[in-house]
């Protein structure tokens, strides 16, 4: 006795009564409750107390607001149901509630609810429809991905065989320069040694600019790591003029060489690659006068 | 409104309602309705002191007890003391996280407190046969500290750090006040 007194009067009861207490708490407060009729007795009286206090601040709610709530209420609560289910069970509810005696209800409560399962027929529709819209634009748009690639790929070869190209046409018009230019370059002729006979090139020199251009005719094939490499001869003495790439040595194009100041000679030797600072004078092959 | 408080509705009634409540008769919904949301729409709106939030909450309070009603246990309590702590919970759930938006706590509950001291006894609305008979019972202590406790969403020892009051006064009141309330039914 002693016991349940002291928790009547430990404000635990006011506080359940209040909605003050976590689930615990309630089900503690519970328990006490169910053990002791004391406490089953001023919880009660609690309970009550507040509900009078709750019911003593209501307000009739404002105009509109029954069938504004009541209806949304009822479209959400008839929602979870299976679709199917639930339009029958609504039209039973509705039949039911009209047959009631509940004048102003059927209309504000049964309105709102067959408009929210069309509006969801046409939701789930417009849904199906979006997503197979979705589908088809995913494909066509991968598909157009894949031909944007492709395209792309193309356009930079394309580039790239076009700078290919104009690099080219720059060097053949150069060379085209040269070649018509008689009065400026001289055509010197380098004829095969005895060891190569077939071998012949020729070198177009300019005296005033001091430009040197290789073009070659024939020369033979050059063992790996070797490269031929052109000689001026001034006076006797042989100067460095450049080696000659390998589509230069294959006849493919002319090459500039280094400037020459004065000669009256080429010739070409084989050397390693990169070239010597001196001739090897063994492995001439081709030689010619100005 | 003016028979028979909802507290004290006979339980036959109230069993009948929450049966077919249970039975998920949507019709049941509406006599729901029609007794309680008076009720329940004064203390959400004391609670939240704007029409536009109070309809919401109650329409939230509504669609919650009909899913929780399942759970409601008729041997714990009356109905309508269920009903009302949904709905209060949910109000204050909203004015809490309102606060929240706002920033400050603290500044929210010194707002609502000023809020009540000032509004507390105009805000009574005479619809209720017996209303000012019924909180004429109360003295003004003890209807602020119910005030603070039932609509400000206050516990006991923060309605007591609030009021500067000792914990213990704050219980005494607040149990006071409660049975003076539930005298006025019997």
């Amino acid at each position: 006795m002693e016991d349940f007194q002291t928790y009547i009067e430990s404000g635990r009861l006011t506080q359940y009564a209040l909605g003050e207490l976590d689930p615990a708490g309630q089900a503690e407060v519970e328990a006490w409750a169910r053990r002791s009729p004391e406490v089953r007795q001023e919880l009660d009286e609690l309970l009550a107390g507040a509900g009078v206090y709750a019911e003593v601040h209501a307000i009739t709610p404002p105009a509109g607001l029954r069938e504004r709530v009541l209806g949304r209420v009822l479209a959400e609560i008839g929602r979870p149901v299976d679709a199917a289910e639930n339009l029958v069970a609504e039209a039973t509810t509705m039949r039911v509630s009209a047959s009631n005696a509940y004048p102003p209800q059927p209309a504000a409560a049964a309105e709102p609810a067959p408009r929210r399962n069309e509006l969801a027929i046409a939701a789930s529709v417009a849904l199906l429809l979006s997503l197979l819209a979705n589908a088809l634009f995913y494909t066509r748009w991968q598909q157009a991905n894949t031909a944007l690639v492709a395209a792309q790929n193309s356009q930079a070869r394309f580039a790239q065989t076009s700078q290919v190209m104009e690099r080219r046409l720059t060097s053949t018009q150069e060379q085209l320069h040269v070649l018509r230019s008689p009065n400026e370059f001289k055509m010197v002729a380098l004829a095969g040694t005895p060891a190569h006979p077939q071998a012949h090139a020729r070198v177009l020199f300019n005296k005033a600019s001091h430009r040197v251009y290789v073009d070659v005719q024939q020369l033979p094939a050059l063992p790996a790591g070797k490269q031929y490499q052109l000689w001026a001869l001034d006076n006797g003495k042989p100067v460095d003029a450049g080696v000659l790439a390998i589509n230069t040595a294959t006849g493919d194009s002319l090459q500039l060489m280094k400037d020459i100041a004065s000669a009256q000679a080429f010739a070409m030797t084989v050397e390693p690659t990169g070239g010597s600072a001196g001739p090897t004078l063994t492995t001439m092959t081709v030689i010619g006068n100005i | 409104m003016s028979d028979l408080p909802l507290i004290s509705t006979p339980t036959a009634a109230e069993a009948a309602l929450v049966q077919r409540l249970r039975a998920r008769d949507q019709s049941a919904m509406t006599e729901f309705y029609d007794r309680y949301s008076a009720a329940l729409y004064g203390v959400i709106h004391r609670i939240v002191k704007a029409d536009d939030e109070a309809e919401d909450v109650l329409q939230e309070a509504l669609v919650k007890i009909w899913h929780a009603m399942e759970s409601y246990d008729t041997t714990k309590g009356r109905l309508f003391t269920w009903v009302v702590n949904i709905s209060r919970n949910l109000a204050i759930d909203k004015i809490r996280s309102r606060q929240h938006r706002v920033g400050s706590k603290t500044q929210g509950l010194d707002d609502s407190l000023a809020a009540q001291r000032q509004a507390a006894p105009e805000t009574f609305r005479p619809e209720h046969v017996g209303l000012q008979e019924i909180t004429k019972q109360l003295v003004p202590e003890q209807r602020q500290v119910i005030d603070l406790l039932y609509f400000g969403g206050f516990t006991q020892s923060e309605a007591a750090e609030e009021l500067n009051l000792p914990l213990g006064t704050v219980k005494t009141r607040a149990r006071t006040a409660l049975k003076i309330l539930a005298k006025l039914i019997r």
